[in-house]
């Protein structure tokens, strides 16, 4: 089921300085870790002067979208998909 | 100007290549979930029942289900099928990935819509790869450095119409090339109504002419041609399908519209006016930003009946503030005889200037109403749209939610100057 949530979230991330790319390894959701596997896509957007990375990845059956705000720092997940249909 | 008459197909070697990212919405959404791969998938306007498909995915298309249909529609064909909202932001982003692309094999680059190029090779070093070799290339590094599941149908011609011809010959990851040698078998192969712009009206013109194929079509003299269209257009089309090209014509910019389909029952002007206000915000905004002001402003009115009623106003003076074209769209919207609920709602400025070409005010107080805008717009700019807003815009904070324009490549600009 796709489950559009707006919730601050704890993510791990990885920066490769030799490719200059950062992903998220790792998101804390409800209590339980969960390894990302699949980046599925990278996007950013503004909104006013703050620039938003967007970053759509997948778990063992499970997909988050997760938003990273430049300006604070912080993560918010605004989508959960747990491989199912609703 | 002289007329070509009696052409063969042109010799030329081709050089324009048409790319056209297949069901892209969908596709870019099933790029972002691997778990929406290989799934009907459909993007909906709104994923109430209502809602209007505006881009299917490869697999919602094999069992039937086509833009433009209603949400509701789409589940009766596939019980499964997964509707999502639109997402502007990631399919802007996919453009400005393809767009960055492809600028390493010409300079000569036209974006036609949100997910349409255009390349003209000649003169490029790329070209002398040959033009099915670049097509493959750029195939693979879509796949690669933008999305694996992101595919593309190609076609490769002489001029700019048989390139998007060619493109919509095999779909989904086409490739497809018309040339001097196998124009009459892909003719041959196809409907007129294949054709982009041949559709009910236009059939009967040609088929008036005896033209019942485009083998005919390209066999039928230009006067024939011009006869049955009773215009140049006739002529026109004769060099498209003789792989001339014509249609290498940017328009410029002739207006700007924000329209809003209305979810719940609205009909007179104090219900319809905040959702107006915001459509003038957006759209002022956006014109002051391309360096416009207009004189003319148009408000149209769909209605829930299915009837239509519209009214367009010219100005003594340039606007540019959104207070003064509200106040224009306000006086409009409620000269409508018609008090019924409304479905639609359309505000769009027209009979534009240049901000640079413009007469300067000697009146201080314009002077004045101009630095309030600019601040107000570098606030909005700063901090997010909407953040300074007219009282008259409260209780709409979900109404008129972002979008991407099908189709318009004007709606293009504001990307790149985003």
């Amino acid at each position: 089921m796709i489950q559009p949530v707006n919730l601050p979230v704890s993510v791990t991330t990885h920066f490769d300085h030799k490719k200059r790319v950062t992903l998220p390894v790792s998101v804390l959701f409800e209590g339980r870790e969960y390894s990302v596997t699949k980046l599925g896509f990278h996007h950013t957007y503004r909104e006013g002067r703050v620039l938003y990375h967007v970053f759509s990845v997948a778990g063992l059956n499970i997909f988050f979208r997760l938003v990273f705000n430049t300006e604070t720092l912080g993560w918010l997940l605004t989508e959960v998909h747990d491989g199912e249909v609703s | 100007m002289e007329k070509l008459v009696n052409l063969t197909f042109n010799p030329k070697p081709p050089t324009l290549l048409h790319l056209d990212l297949n069901s892209c919405f969908a596709t870019i959404e099933q790029q972002a979930d691997p778990f929406l791969r290989g799934r009907p998938v459909v993007v909906a306007a709104y994923t109430t029942p209502n809602g209007c498909i505006v881009a299917p995915s490869i697999e919602a298309k094999k069992l039937g289900i086509k833009v433009g249909m209603r949400v509701k529609e789409g589940k009766l064909l596939c019980r499964e099928l997964i509707v999502l909202p639109p997402d502007p932001n990631k399919y802007r982003a996919v453009h400005l990935a393809l767009r960055s692309l492809l600028r390493d094999y010409t300079e000569k680059l036209t974006p036609k819509s949100i997910d349409e190029f255009v390349l003209d090779l000649e003169g490029y070093p790329a070209f002398r790869r040959g033009m099915m070799a670049i097509a493959t290339e750029i195939k693979t590094r879509i796949k690669e450095e933008i999305g694996d599941w992101l595919s593309v149908s190609v076609g490769i011609a002489p001029n700019r119409f048989l390139a998007k011809l060619a493109s919509s010959l095999q779909k989904p990851d086409g490739l497809v090339a018309i040339n001097k040698d196998n124009y009459l078998e892909i003719y041959t192969a196809i409907k007129l109504t294949d054709l982009s712009g041949i559709k009910t009206n236009n059939l009967a013109r040609l088929n008036s002419a005896d033209i019942y194929t485009v083998p005919d079509m390209f066999n039928a003299a230009a006067p024939a041609l011009r006869r049955a269209f009773h215009s140049i257009v006739g002529y026109h089309w004769y060099l498209r399908l003789h792989g001339f090209e014509i249609d290498d014509v940017v328009f410029g910019r002739r207006s700007y519209g924000n329209s809003y389909a209305i979810p719940d029952n609205r009909s007179s002007v104090e219900q319809l006016s905040p959702i107006l206000m915001k459509l003038v915000e957006k759209m002022g905004a956006r014109v002051r930003h391309a360096g416009y002001r207009a004189r003319g402003v148009h408000v149209g009115l769909l209605y829930r009946d299915g009837t239509y009623w519209h009214h367009g106003q010219l100005q003594k003076n340039y606007l540019f503030d959104s207070r003064d074209i509200y106040k224009t769209a306000l006086v409009i919207l409620s000269s409508s005889p018609y008090r019924q609920p409304v479905h639609t709602l359309a505000v769009s400025a027209f009979d534009l200037i240049k901000e640079t070409d413009r007469q300067l005010s000697l009146l201080i107080e314009v002077d004045k109403k101009e630095a309030l805008v600019a601040a107000v717009d570098k606030i909005n700019e700063r901090w997010g749209h909407f953040v300074l807003t007219p009282a008259r815009m409260l209780g709409t904070k979900d109404l008129v939610p972002d979008r991407v324009a099908f189709g318009g490549i004007k709606e293009l600009e504001e990307i790149i100057l985003n």
